[in-house]
């Protein structure tokens, strides 16, 4: 083992030798390995450099990318982006294991019979550059189908298409297209139009699952706008109209379990509602159509709580209402957003909390336009096609006909980076490089430009070329002139046309914009943001009512994109595999979501596998009882299912396509997820769920209390309430039983302990005291911390097998306990997230029992983990009340982890062998890190907020705040002052942690201070 | 009882007339092994080359292998180390406490049980260094000087244990060996060839002259009254590995107590489930009377009742406490998922032995057998019970886990008892199982006086 990390750091040193020496250098550079003879300029061993660049995804967050001697080890978001903020989402931080994913194409591969050949670059450019002229001279289309790609990247390839007379198709397997058409019928913008949630004081979500959907705006939103804001004392509230709670869903301060496809029904009913007799404008006569009756009977809610939700909404000073997202787009999806926009627009959102004008048009290509190429590419038309950035073979049902049609094309080209169903049917593979390996830009909303440039070295395991440059190289064995020969410089070349006269100038300029990852806000960010825009009549016919489902099966199916696979491009991550999906903390595996009512009439228990079948098709998938979803309706994910997607995706779980109808959406074209009805038979066979949830009844015990918003600021009634407990302690006392051992002076200096001054706990009364707060009002539970932690910390995966017996290796669990739930009428919602993370106790029951001190309390009051002193008995995970410590059952991290896997390892921390424990450590990596650097570079003392563990750097809804608690002045303790503020279990156990929570806060009553 | 001075030797060992059978039928004993003996010893080795390979496995991929998980953290190897921990507890109880306290009934069994507690140690030993993670790295737990001044940690109850368990093995083999010298010497002057060089050495000379049997006489109180606080020390030790940590249905001041009489208990049974056999394939009737199974049966019965006790006192108290983690442990205990384990324990250690209230039952050396069987897996899971169901349902309900023995785990709790036996054949074999000389020492006196029928009959 000793001898292959040796070779792995000679090959890193010599890799990043050269990378540092051609940093800012367009790719196709001979590669040299270089020693450290001369000490390149830009990295220091041991020093971490960071670059900017943005995100691979439509939402195109601003990153920092962290590196390590020449390779990316770590991605946090940029904290000067104006839509990401410094957070990035799951999938963000799992975009390193697509970078070094082993099962990536070692180089262009050309197909011979049945197998892939690995060829030149030059090679496969001819082929494809005299396939192209075949079929142009054949007469045959050229046609490019591409996902969502950047602006500059976007013109390249319609130029590439003009150039040789093809076509150019876009194709988002999860798209916004009907709420861009209902903008576009509603106010003639063609365009997704930008939410502002963090100013809404009472949202309500028409199932639109903004946090799975990996929205950081959105998620940072929801927590300023729901969590509570003491000192003003109000808070925002949150009613999720649908029918399943997703991790957006269960946010929600009230649940609206409606039919599913009642959307524009209820929207409607309470717009008419709120305008009363007075409803004018174009939509004034179908107002009058709908009337609360009709809501009520559509959706299967009692009307008055429907008229009730409608008032409190229209008396809200600053309301959002958002429209049916994927997970919602059933037969009348775009009729269900226009309907919302009319809600939100009768309210008086529009303006000020629904911003038309300046929002995206990204990932909102209708699913129609694909249907339309795969017509044309049936019929024969077609002779060339160039699939970038989709995987429709995966992501479409059979029934769309794309694999047949696909079949009949005679040449096909993918440029995908690593294996996926499309890929497999393929003639020509070219590589793409990944997003951090390339050059490009984003515009993820009008206004908002930013840079995407190369972090790192391409991975020499790899041999491959960013589709712009195969394009340029393509285009030029062509005979075309694009304008450039690399991608780099077509990327450079507009930038560089302004500045034509200083040249000097201009290079100055360019390495600002690659320092702040930023082109700046161009065109203005105001749109019509002033002016709340009209509405307009609208200009085709749509139906409000209740879509159709296919089949008369008795149970509805909802197909929604998975919070961490989304739309199934994520799924070869073993991050996202092994992370628990934040509803149900299942990994890996499918699951079929039943109402406990469902379930029971059927005789179903968890973990039945039933097969599920459609009209469309079957598929065989464990159940998993969840209160949070409508009686008449069964909910899968996408994601799952990979037949040919690299060795992690392929083979785990179910593909949800398999049961849907390819039905597009007659208003806006959009493939419609919620489109038939499905039975469910047990098969009479079971398994064991790859869950990390054990109950999600806290039964009462002091882990995730909540206090109503009502009693705040009454915090001596609190105690009261509390009282019983206390009451019970001191009459126990009566008869000379329990003694509670008094804290001294609170939080930040509790060691109460008699002899705390000696021993272990000598020192623990100078120095800092670190320690956290958690603010269980603002947390989402959307998990994107785990992945963080994972990264920062090297914490292995472990495969679903070792999952199901229990062996998750995770520092951090969000765990997720149901107060109430009811799916069978609107009623309160009550679901806590607890990330639950290493306590740091000051009292720590793990310390005294472990043998050989390989654990202790640091002076700075850190329990701290000495992994090479572990001798692995065990004893600490068991005396540990937070069940936090993890434990390395066998070589994870050796044998998990294949090359270049392993170059993602934070070389700051250790990675762990075979036969011990560990845990969170406060990323104690980080805190030495700003205290070295505030002694060497300054000389002084580390500052409050200079500090920022992985977790809470990664957190959008800025839940997580680390520091001091021994520094009055600290934001912690600060926020350590509220009245919420109480720590879990330690009333019971007088452990003393230092990490501290902030109660959820309801708005409705909450019993027994829990 | 009314023992009288010359009859005490007959009333434990009626049919046993003169000193010289004592002898001969022990010594009988280490001759030639029959067909069973082999039998046994062939499986006993095949057994044991599973609990190796098992091991090793283990050692080679790691202890994922078993089906530990977290939060239940410890399973099968620290139920079968606690079990065999309390295996070797009736041994130094029947020889050193009962010899201080002179009882007349445990010189025939006293040799096996000692025996059985040496082996039981070195079992139980092993456990420790199954269980842990890094086993090449097991002996930090010893205090040893080292460059770098790193000790152990003597707050950690697994610190204390490493002590006890030692502490008990040597004290107790010392004891063990020091008890056979006069019968090795005396097994010595019958053989012949290997096995009478043998002896020689593990006879240390031994003579049988007054001063050797001074000497040994005060030896043996000494070592007596050494080994019997460990008795007590060495399970509540063990016990505290439970006791001193914060896990509802670990955390109970009355661990001690109850371990203790738990260990008594069941070693009392695995004293009748060795010696009913050995009685019975040696011929041994003359020597381990009924009297002495009856003896032993109410030991059992008495300490079956201290645990039961025990048991109820858990319920109770967890009951009392009124907070939820510790009610909810043992309302778990009975109907949660292990519930079966629960009641396994609770029918094998709390209504099975009730039956030992009837003489009849005392006297019936199959009924105490299967009894002694009974109580031997109840009390192996009553330890499963207290560390698995305890574990897997502990404070934060989110994490509450199944943990589900795997077949590398309950290879080597098995192998263990093949080990355990293929010492203890051995055993049979190479040294007296039965204490000749303290038999003598009860029998009657070869004296002149009017012979007994039986007696004229054999000259």
């Amino acid at each position: 083992m000793t001898e292959i990390k040796r070779r792995d750091f000679l090959k890193v040193l010599g890799v990043s030798g050269a990378g540092a020496t051609m940093t800012g250098c367009g790719p196709g550079e001979v590669e040299k390995l270089l020693p450290y003879v001369v000490q390149p300029e830009e990295i220091t061993p041991g020093v971490a450099t960071w670059y900017a660049t943005t995100c691979g995804c439509p939402d195109g967050c601003g990153l920092w990318v962290r590196t390590r001697e020449g390779r990316a080890v770590k991605i946090e978001g940029n904290p000067d982006h104006p839509i990401s903020q410094g957070s990035v989402c799951l999938q963000g931080h799992a975009s390193l294991q697509h970078l070094y994913n082993p099962d990536r194409f070692a180089g262009p591969m050309i197909r011979e019979g049945d197998r892939f050949r690995q060829g030149t670059w030059d090679e496969a450019e001819r082929l494809l550059a005299s396939r192209i002229n075949q079929a142009t001279a054949a007469g045959r289309d050229v046609m490019f189908v591409g996902g969502h790609m950047g602006p500059t990247m976007s013109r390249l390839v319609d130029q590439f298409v003009e150039s040789v007379g093809g076509s150019r198709v876009e194709y988002h397997a999860v798209s916004n297209a009907p709420l861009r058409e209902a903008t576009r019928i509603a106010y003639g913008t063609d365009e997704v139009p930008q939410y502002d949630i963090g100013a809404s004081d009472f949202l309500l979500s028409f199932g639109n699952d903004f946090i799975d959907d990996g929205s950081v705006e959105g998620g940072r939103g929801l927590a300023k706008m729901s969590g509570v804001d003491e000192a003003g004392h109000s808070k925002g509230a949150f009613a999720y109209i649908g029918p399943r709670l997703s991790t957006t869903g269960l946010n929600a301060d009230e649940w609206v379990p409606v039919e599913p496809g009642s959307e524009a029904v209820i929207a409607l009913a309470m717009a008419a509602h709120i305008a009363g007799g007075n409803a004018s404008g174009p939509y004034a006569n179908l107002l009058r159509a709908y009337s609360m009756a009709d809501a009520a009977s559509a959706s299967g809610i009692d009307e008055e709580a429907l008229r009730d939700l409608a008032d409190r909404f229209a008396a809200a000073s600053s309301p959002l209402a958002m429209g049916p997202g994927v997970g919602g787009h059933h037969r009348n999806a775009t009729a269900a957003n226009l309907a919302v926009l009319i809600l939100n627009d009768v309210a008086g959102a529009v303006g000020r909390t629904v911003h038309v004008g300046r929002g995206s048009t990204a990932a909102s290509a209708p699913f129609s336009d694909m249907a339309d190429a795969i017509g044309q590419m049936a019929g024969g038309g077609v002779g060339v096609v160039l699939m970038h950035g989709a995987n429709p073979a995966y992501s479409l049902p059979t029934g769309s006909g794309f694999q047949d049609a696909f079949d009949e094309v005679p040449f096909k080209v993918s440029f995908a980076s690593a294996m996926d169903e499309t890929a497999a049917m393929a003639d020509l593979i070219m590589p793409d490089r990944h997003f951090l390996e390339s050059w490009g830009d984003a515009m993820p909303r009008r206004g908002v430009h930013t840079v995407q440039q190369p972090v790192m070295q391409a991975l020499p395991h790899f041999d491959s070329k960013q589709t712009g440059d195969a394009l340029l190289a393509v285009a030029s064995h062509l005979g075309n002139d694009l304008g450039a020969t690399t991608f780099y410089e077509y990327l450079r070349a507009p930038h560089l046309a302004m500045h034509a006269d200083d040249p000097a100038g201009f290079e100055q300029m360019w390495q600002g914009h690659l320092r702040s990852g930023m082109f700046g806000m161009m065109g203005g960010g105001g749109g019509m943001g002033a002016n709340a825009p009209q509405l307009r009549a609208p200009d085709q016919a749509l139906t409000f009512d209740a879509p159709t489902f296919d089949g008369s099966h008795d149970l509805t199916l909802l197909v929604h994109p998975s919070p961490r696979f989304r739309g199934g491009e994520f799924s070869n991550s073993p991050w996202m595999l092994e992370l628990p999906d934040p509803v149900s903390k299942i990994t890996w595996h499918s699951w079929l979501e039943m109402n406990p009512v469902t379930a029971e009439a059927r005789g179903i228990r968890e973990g039945d596998i039933v097969t599920v079948s459609s009209d469309h098709g079957s598929v065989d998938v464990p159940v998993w009882v969840y209160p949070g979803v409508h009686e008449g309706v069964v909910a899968l994910a996408m994601g799952g299912g990979h037949t040919d997607m690299g060795r992690w995706a392929t083979g785990a779980g179910v593909n949800a396509m398999d049961l849907l109808p390819a039905a597009a959406e007659q208003a806006s074209g959009a493939f419609v997820t919620v489109a038939t009805t499905v039975s469910v038979m047990p098969t009479g066979e079971r398994r064991r769920m790859a869950t990390i949830e054990g109950s999600s009844d806290q039964r009462d015990r002091p882990i995730a209390p909540a206090v109503a918003f009502m009693d705040l600021g009454h915090a001596e009634d609190d105690h009261g309430e509390e009282g019983g407990h206390h009451d019970e302690l001191m009459e126990l006392q009566g008869f000379g039983g329990v003694q509670p051992v008094p804290a001294e002076d609170g939080a930040a200096t509790a060691f109460p302990l008699p002899g705390a001054d000696h021993g272990l706990y000598a020192d623990a009364h100078e120095g800092p005291r670190w320690g956290m707060a958690i603010d269980l009002d603002k947390c989402t539970g959307c998990s994107a911390c785990v992945v963080a932690c994972h990264s920062e910390n090297n914490v292995p995966w472990v495969g679903e097998d070792q999952v199901v017996m229990g062996r998750d290796m995770t520092w951090m669990r969000i765990e997720r306990y149901y107060e109430h739930v009811d799916a069978s009428h609107a009623s309160h919602l009550d679901v806590r997230f607890l990330p639950m993370l290493c306590q740091h106790c000051g009292n720590a029951p793990c310390e005294p029992v472990c043998p050989v001190y390989a654990t202790y309390h640091t002076p700075e009051g850190v329990n701290a983990q000495v992994y090479n002193r572990c001798v692995g008995t065990r004893y600490c995970a068991n005396n540990c009340p937070y069940k936090v410590r993890v434990y390395n059952w066998y070589r994870y991290t050796d044998e998990n982890v294949p090359e270049p896997m392993n170059w993602q390892w934070n070389p700051d921390v250790t990675v762990r062998t075979n036969g011990i424990m560990e845990k969170c450590s406060f990323c104690m990596q980080r805190i030495k890190d700003a205290e070295n650097r505030a002694a060497l570079e300054e000389g002084r003392d580390v500052r409050d907020g200079e500090i920022v563990p992985a977790c809470q750097q990664s957190c959008p809804a800025e839940a997580i705040v680390f520091g001091n608690l021994r520094d009055p002045e600290a934001r912690v303790s600060q926020i350590l002052e509220s009245e919420r503020t109480y720590k879990v279990l330690d009333e019971l156990i007088n452990t003393q942690p230092a990490v501290n929570y902030l109660k959820k806060v309801t708005f409705h009553e909450v019993s027994g201070g829990h | 009882m009314a023992v009288g001075t010359t009859e005490r030797g007959a009333l434990t060992h009626p049919d046993v007339h003169r000193l010289d059978d004592v002898n001969r039928d022990v010594l009988k004993m280490l001759t030639v092994p029959g067909k069973g003996w082999w039998a046994l010893f062939g499986m006993c080795v095949a057994g044991v080359g599973l609990f190796l390979t098992a091991w090793f496995w283990q050692i080679y991929k790691g202890i994922g292998v078993s089906g530990l998980m977290s939060p239940v953290g410890w399973g099968v190897y620290i139920t079968t180390f606690v079990f065999w921990v309390g295996i070797a507890h009736s041994g130094t109880l029947i020889s050193a406490i009962l010899f201080l306290f002179r009882a007349p009934w445990r010189q025939s069994i006293y040799r096996a049980a000692e025996a059985m507690t040496v082996f039981a140690v070195m079992t139980a030993g092993l456990f420790p260094l199954i269980h842990v993670g890094r086993v090449w790295h097991a002996y930090w737990l010893i205090p040893y000087p080292n460059s770098r001044f790193l000790w152990p940690n003597f707050k950690s109850p697994l610190v204390w244990d490493v002590f006890a368990v030692t502490t008990y093995f040597t004290v107790s083999a010392v004891f063990f060996y020091l008890g056979t010298i006069p019968d090795v010497a005396a097994a010595r002057d019958r053989a012949t060839g290997l096995r009478r060089k043998l002896y020689s050495v593990i006879a240390l000379g031994w003579q049988g002259t007054d001063r050797q049997w001074h000497h040994f006489g005060k030896a043996y109180i000494f070592l007596a009254a050494l080994a019997t606080p460990l008795v007590l020390s060495v399970h509540s030790v063990v016990s505290w590995d439970f006791a001193m940590s914060i896990v509802p249905g670990w955390h109970a001041t009355i661990f001690a107590p109850y371990f203790v009489a738990g260990a008594i208990f069941s070693g009392v049974a695995m004293v009748i489930t060795l010696t009913v056999p050995l009685r019975k394939v040696f011929g041994l009737e003359a020597y381990l009377t009924v009297k002495h199974f009856d003896a032993m049966a109410k030991l059992c019965l008495f300490t079956s009742l201290i645990v039961f006790y025990a048991y109820l006192s858990e319920f109770f108290l967890a009951w009392y406490s009124g907070e939820d983690p510790e009610r909810h442990a043992f309302w778990n205990r009975l109907f949660g998922t292990y519930w079966w384990a629960t009641w396994t324990m609770l029918v094998c250690n709390g209504f099975v032995p009730v039956m030992l209230w009837f003489k009849r039952i005392r006297h019936s050396i199959p009924a105490l057998f299967v009894i002694s069987i009974f109580v031997n897996i109840g009390m192996w899971f009553e330890r499963y019970v207290i560390v698995v169901t305890s574990l897997h349902n502990e404070y934060e309900p989110f994490a509450w886990g199944i943990y589900r023995p795997s077949i590398v785990e309950m290879s080597i709790m098995v192998g263990s008892f093949f080990w355990f036996g293929f010492w203890f054949l051995l055993f049979t074999r190479l040294l007296p199982p039965i204490a000749i000389q303290e038999l003598k020492e009860v029998l009657p006196p070869p004296m002149r006086k009017k012979k007994s029928p039986e007696a004229a009959e054999a000259h």
